[in-house]
């Protein structure tokens, strides 16, 4: 049993990382309408220049808000100065070139860095603590604790604030949010800005666990795919449940299914998403919408 | 019409290119140092993998990351085959048909969410591939990987090896890309354009998409085994490494630099698939991939039909009196290059952006 709760757990730890990135596929889905498949990469980068940063002497917590800092940025500068002039065109375009820019950006944390693994210091110790007799890895939980504040921050960030009303109304309408003031441009970039930061945020807590190489979080963008497909596009709070279901079940299977054990259970989302395709072709917390010619 | 003789000439010209370059392409093997042979029929094996992918994402339009997948199901079952002594005639039939029944199970799920969950779910196969292929080392050899030999030249044709494996993958994926191309020109490709253009629209006039997206996607992912086939034929090893994700996404930018859409831009990106690499090697190993990411980017920028669309205005010429030929019927424009329809894009992509 302990062994149980200890792998829940862990497995909210990672799935928290994988919702992370998920929500920011989910950000960049709404405002443009397109998936972004260089969001690990740019996460990647963003832990790179922590990393760097790190190496030269400055504390880590102030590393990492940097590299929060140049992600917004990097996030903004990609919508202005790459993706807005495909945004909207055709979106299987769109798409190559995240492709494309996932490969320039892993070639150019390669070309920075080497490939070789290099170690990302941890915010959070190592040791364990105890919870009502089980012994849980703080890392975990701080980890958790961390992408939920995030969490909480942005739904606020949507729900409170103009800025959040702005990009929800571009979101749903570009057209008429221009028309009503909204400057949508810049609107666009500062979603991206967001989206990155998210990555950001995750890279950096993922990264000691990993070890910090240029292809760090490729699998990790896969999971936060698979995420998007169960929870649905449409709903946020579903992407976030379905990437904590993702991680914990990967963590029991690879534990308790010996025939997936720890090399197949990047296996088990898709043999979920395959089942759920099968029954709820939505998502499981998405909306059928219907669309007319 | 004053063009009673001119068709005649017209089905000379027609036949006399096929032929000019079927004759040179039986003469060149003769002809190169064993070296150059062997990079023609590199070139030919990943002609064929961007050939498949490009029906599946060119021609109808969705973007598949797993076709480098089906490659390596079709080179592992080739050398699980070879080794254990089939037939070789056996072998390139399930090499084929065991990766278009995967590839038909993915679509099956896959394509029944619109827009880019083909992507999203492809994108798992070599991810997934990897360490299934080293678990299954019963199988596959494991890490290791296997090695098998076959397609030694006949004795008594008097050619070395390298001659008749290049003959072998120009003759196969000869006969691929003939019957591409004519999948392509004919009513499918038609079906397919729309599917690619507009879904909905497909659906209004009693074409499913989603049925049509299955046929695409298992089309491409044989293709994907014949060039599994065709690989294990001229490099005779595979191992995991083969259907890597950056092998993946190399053959997708390979396919859109050589053009998407295009049967001359799947034998360029072929081409690239296996020359760029070397080239940027030579430049220096740790920028292959930044120079390869940076070249798409920029293709995409500069040049969005691929290299293909360069060599489009010297076959322009040919191709408008092609068109010209016979009274075309009104239906023809507005099912194949869907002028009709162009009316209604802007109201639909409204529409399509909620």
């Amino acid at each position: 049993m302990a062994t149980f709760i200890q792998l829940v757990v862990d497995g909210l730890s990672t799935g928290s990382i994988y919702a992370a990135i998920a929500l920011a596929l989910v950000l960049v889905h709404q405002a443009t309408g397109l998936i972004n498949f260089a969001q690990g990469g740019m996460a990647v980068l963003a832990a790179y220049s922590a990393w760097w940063l790190t190496a030269r002497g400055v504390p880590l917590v102030l590393a990492i808000l940097a590299s929060i800092v140049l992600s917004f940025l990097l996030g903004a500068a990609v919508e202005r100065w790459l993706m807005r002039r495909f945004e909207r065109g055709d979106p299987d375009t769109a798409v190559v070139v995240t492709i494309g820019l996932l490969t320039l950006i892993t070639g150019i944390c390669g070309w920075l860095f080497t490939y070789n693994n290099q170690q990302f210091p941890s915010l959070f110790s190592l040791d364990a603590v105890s919870f009502l007799g089980v012994s849980v890895s703080q890392r975990s939980i701080g980890t958790t604790l961390v992408i939920v504040v995030v969490m909480f921050l942005l739904q606020g960030l949507f729900a409170g604030t103009k800025l959040g009303l702005a990009l929800r109304a571009v979101a749903i309408n570009p057209q008429s949010a221009a028309f009503s003031g909204l400057p949508v441009e810049r609107l666009l970039m500062v979603g991206w800005g967001l989206a990155a930061v998210l990555g950001a945020i995750a890279g950096a807590m993922v990264a000691p666990q990993l070890t910090l190489t240029p292809g760090m979080l490729d699998n990790a963008l896969v999971y936060a795919l698979a995420a998007v497909i169960l929870g649905g596009l449409s709903s946020p709070v579903g992407v976030v449940v379905a990437a904590w279901i993702i991680g914990v079940l990967e963590n029991l299977a690879a534990v308790y299914i010996p025939l997936i054990g720890y090399d197949l259970k990047v296996a088990v989302p898709f043999i979920l998403i395959f089942v759920v395709l099968v029954i709820r072709p939505q998502g499981l917390f998405g909306r059928k919408t219907v669309v007319r010619v | 019409m004053a063009s009673v003789p001119s068709p005649r000439q017209r089905s000379w010209v027609r036949w006399a290119g096929p032929l000019l370059l079927v004759v040179v392409l039986a003469v060149l093997p003769l002809v190169f140092p064993e070296s150059v042979n062997e990079i023609i029929a590199r070139i030919g094996v990943f002609a064929v993998a961007v050939l498949g992918l490009n029906l599946v994402m060119g021609y109808t339009g969705q973007v598949s990351l797993g076709q480098i997948f089906f490659l390596g199901l079709g080179a592992y079952v080739t050398a699980y085959g070879v080794s254990n002594d089939w037939n070789i005639v056996v072998v390139f039939v399930l090499a084929c048909t065991i990766p278009a029944v995967v590839g038909l199970l993915v679509a099956l799920a896959a394509a029944r969410l619109g827009g880019l969950a083909i992507a999203m779910v492809t994108v798992a196969l070599p991810i997934v591939g990897v360490p299934l292929a080293k678990r299954l080392s019963d199988y596959t050899g494991g890490s290791q990987g296997l090695s098998a030999r076959f397609g030694d030249a006949p004795e008594g044709t008097g050619l070395y090896d390298d001659q008749w494996r290049l003959y072998l993958v120009l003759a196969i994926g000869g006969a691929v890309f003939l019957l591409t191309r004519n999948l392509v020109r004919g009513k499918y490709g038609r079906v397919f354009a729309i599917v690619k253009k507009n879904e909905n629209v497909a659906s209004s006039v009693g074409i499913s998409p989603y049925r049509y997206k299955v046929l695409a996607f298992t089309l491409a992912s044989l293709i994907g085994g014949v060039s599994g086939f065709l690989y294990m034929l001229v490099i005779q090893y595979t191992s995991p490494e083969t259907m890597s994700f950056g092998h993946s996404i190399q053959l997708l930018a390979a396919m859109v630099i050589g053009g998407a859409g295009s049967i001359l831009g799947s034998i360029l990106g072929g081409a690239y698939y296996v020359l760029v690499p070397q080239l940027t090697n030579l430049v220096d190993p740790s920028l292959t991939a930044l120079l390869q990411g940076a070249t798409l980017l920029v293709v995409l920028f500069v040049l969005p039909g691929g290299l293909a669309s360069l060599a489009r205005p010297l076959g322009r010429g040919r191709r408008s009196s092609h068109d010209r030929r016979g009274p075309t019927p009104p239906i023809t424009p507005s099912a194949t290059t869907g002028s009709g329809t162009a009316a209604e894009t802007p109201e639909t992509e409204r529409q399509g952006h909620p």
